[in-house]
């Protein structure tokens, strides 16, 4: 009865992880108060103290998070990438917990990016929101007899998110005794990507080319956006009627129709890695409904990762066994993905390369054979086994690989573990990676 | 002819391009080509004037949120909150005006003369919603406090415009934040808290000292 005992664990320990995030939020605060209250008394006090006391608050509980919500990150991501995924994590779920909008706030948004109120734009506005979305909060609204979902953003997030980064990031860089060089790179990505989560006139743009991208695979449903209606704190949207994934699974679904979900939700990401070179990189259960004609619906296109050439091509040749067995090759592959770098001796070129070559081929696991059974636990034990060894080697306390790493392991990983979930089997050799087997040697 | 309109005109123009208020009425009503008593008969000063158009901000920020469809519905929380949004968003479009009028007053914790218009305006406004909620239960009606909740409104009122007046953010959402958020722990400060539940346990336990020897303990 394993199988039970790891579906009832997931939801608990998201409970627990947003519970830590609203203890910081508490400790946060108190910061600030404390702050103020000294400076009543000494007002020439500066605010390094308070940051100080606050990067302490936030990173404590960031890093008693690292255990066990980021075991899978921890896979692939050399122990220092996942920080990055830490803060990820952390600053969207911080912002789930922030409250709701008032009224007056939302209309005052309108105004200001309408000039009109949502009661002269949509026949019907209900003020009171229906759910959260990550960084804002949705409302159901109607016009013309269509039922539309309204996404309106939190002032102030896209600030916050610079601002919270910025006051964590040399605080932690001490902490952890690592090089603030060393870990730029991939603290950049994020901000990057947490950046363009908040500029709705870009997901409304990149949503409709998905869409119509991926309007002729199987089973897949996008709602139709309405730019508009939309603009930089606002989007519209059609309201897609289902069931979240959670919900889903509790009505007991048959195998064939788990499968075909599996089978949707598999295409859907490899037709997007493989074909389009840019993926919808936020594979959240939330951000998926099962519709009542079973069909998948996919909502929200805030995060997109687009994969370059030179990050696509050495990374998913490895999946290959034809590249695999080319030991000169694969140590090539590695070291344009930096998972080998220029400065390591014989010794530990060989050492990675045996590490990295499991690794991989543990992950290209689904890709090997035309179907793969996502329901087996062994697989996934392998995978969390791998990753808690390896976060206990000391041969991977450096940073290693590219950034891009960051992204593309939340995805796939995340959909693996939506597959699972589902319990589903799929055949895996839909939309299957474009592989090469020789490198050029670069000039540099 | 000139009207109270014209002259507020006139007088923003001249306090915007010159920076400063005219030397004299004498020199202001030259220059706008109109008699000195002429001004008198709308303003007695310039400071009158500056008054007179913060007080009009005001007045009409409530006729317009007051005619919103939702206004019925709205809260006493709701209400504040909708005030702070469509005063600030009346007042950019006199923006530099603002920001010239305020820098100008001195430092300090007394109300400047040119919002006592304005105050009046505010605190009767801030009466009439406070003693709403009060009636509903949705605000605490606390001896002494509550009649000084429209102060506390107030102050609040005072440290959005400084915030408004120094923020540098696109479309000034940073004031939008500082509205939420401020108003919001205001309102929860007005409402029934644990304070005043540890109030009137506390009242509870002195009203009841006695009742440790009537309940014979020790005996």
């Amino acid at each position: 009865m394993s199988d039970t005992k790891e579906q009832s664990s997931i939801p608990t320990s998201k409970v627990e992880r947003s519970a830590k995030f609203v203890t910081t939020g508490f400790k946060v605060g108190g910061n600030y108060i404390k702050h103020y209250s000294k400076k009543l008394f000494n007002p020439d006090m500066d605010r390094s103290e308070l940051n100080e006391d606050n990067a302490a608050d936030i990173y404590q509980s960031l890093s008693e998070l690292k255990g066990s919500a980021l075991k899978v990150a921890q896979m692939l991501s050399m122990d220092k990438n996942l920080l990055p995924q830490a803060y990820v994590d952390k600053f969207t779920q911080s912002q789930y917990n922030a409250p709701p909008l008032s009224g007056p706030l939302i209309i005052q948004t309108f105004k200001k990016y309408f000039g009109k109120s949502p009661a002269q734009i949509y026949d019907q506005f209900n003020i009171k929101s229906s759910n959260a979305a990550s960084i804002g909060q949705v409302h159901q609204a109607e016009l013309n007899g269509k039922k539309l979902a309204v996404k309106i953003q939190y002032p102030g997030v896209g600030d916050s998110i610079s601002s919270d980064l910025k006051l964590v990031k040399p605080f932690a860089f001490r902490l952890l005794g690592m090089s603030e060089k060393e870990l730029d790179v991939y603290m950049r990505e994020v901000e990057e990507r947490l950046l363009e989560e908040t500029d709705y006139e870009l997901e409304v743009r990149r949503s409709i080319e998905f869409s119509n991208a991926c309007a002729n695979l199987n089973n897949i449903v996008f709602p139709k956006y309405y730019p508009e209606l939309s603009g930089r704190r606002i989007i519209t949207m059609d309201w897609l009627e289902g069931k979240h994934l959670r919900e889903f699974l509790a009505t007991n679904p048959s195998q064939e129709l788990r499968n075909k979900i599996g089978q949707a939700l598999w295409d859907f990401y490899n037709f997007q890695q493989h074909e389009l070179r840019a993926v919808h990189a936020d594979p959240h259960p939330g951000n998926f409904m099962i519709t009542a004609d079973e069909k998948l619906g996919v909502i929200d296109f805030g995060c997109i990762k687009e994969m370059p050439n030179d990050f696509y091509y050495p990374f998913f040749s490895l999946t290959s066994t034809n590249l695999f067995d080319n030991k000169e090759e694969t140590i090539k592959a590695f070291r344009k993905l930096e998972m080998i770098l220029p400065n390591d001796t014989p010794a530990q070129v060989e050492f990675y390369y045996t590490i990295y070559k499991q690794m991989i081929s543990l992950f290209a696991k689904p890709y090997i054979a035309d179907t793969f059974d996502f329901s087996k636990t062994g697989f996934f034990d392998e995978l969390f086994g791998f990753g808690e060894k390896i976060s206990k080697m000391p041969e991977f306390k450096q940073a290693r690989g590219v950034k891009h790493f960051i992204y593309v392991n939340r995805t796939n990983f995340g959909l693996y573990n939506i597959l699972h979930e589902l319990k589903a089997q799929v055949k895996t050799d839909t939309y299957k990676p474009h592989v090469v087997e020789r490198f050029e040697v670069d000039a540099n | 002819m000139a009207t109270t309109e014209s002259i507020q005109k006139a007088y923003i123009n001249y306090v915007l391009t010159e920076g400063q208020q005219p030397k004299s009425v004498y020199v202001f009503a030259k220059k706008n080509k109109m008699p000195e008593d002429e001004f008198y008969r709308y303003f007695g000063s310039f400071d009158a004037i500056e008054q007179f158009i913060w007080a009009d901000l005001a007045n009409r920020t409530l006729t317009e949120i007051k005619t919103q469809e939702v206004w019925g519905q709205y809260s006493a929380r709701e209400k504040a909150l909708s005030f702070f949004y469509s005063f600030f968003e009346l007042l950019k479009s006199s923006r530099s005006f603002a920001v010239y009028s305020v820098k100008k007053q001195p430092k300090g914790f007394t109300t400047p003369a040119i919002f006592t218009g304005l105050k009046t305006a505010f605190e009767n406004f801030a009466d009439e919603i406070l003693k709403e909620g009060i009636e509903s239960t949705e605000l605490s009606d606390r001896k002494f406090l509550s009649k000084r909740y429209k102060d506390a409104l107030w102050v609040q009122f005072g440290f959005v415009l400084h915030f408004w007046i120094n923020d540098n953010s696109a479309g000034f959402e940073k004031t939008d934040e500082a509205i939420e958020k401020g108003v919001n722990v205001t309102f929860d400060l007005f409402q029934r808290s644990p304070i005043d539940n540890l109030f009137e346990y506390g009242k509870f336990l002195a009203q009841n000292s006695g009742l440790k020897e009537t309940m014979g303990f020790g005996n």
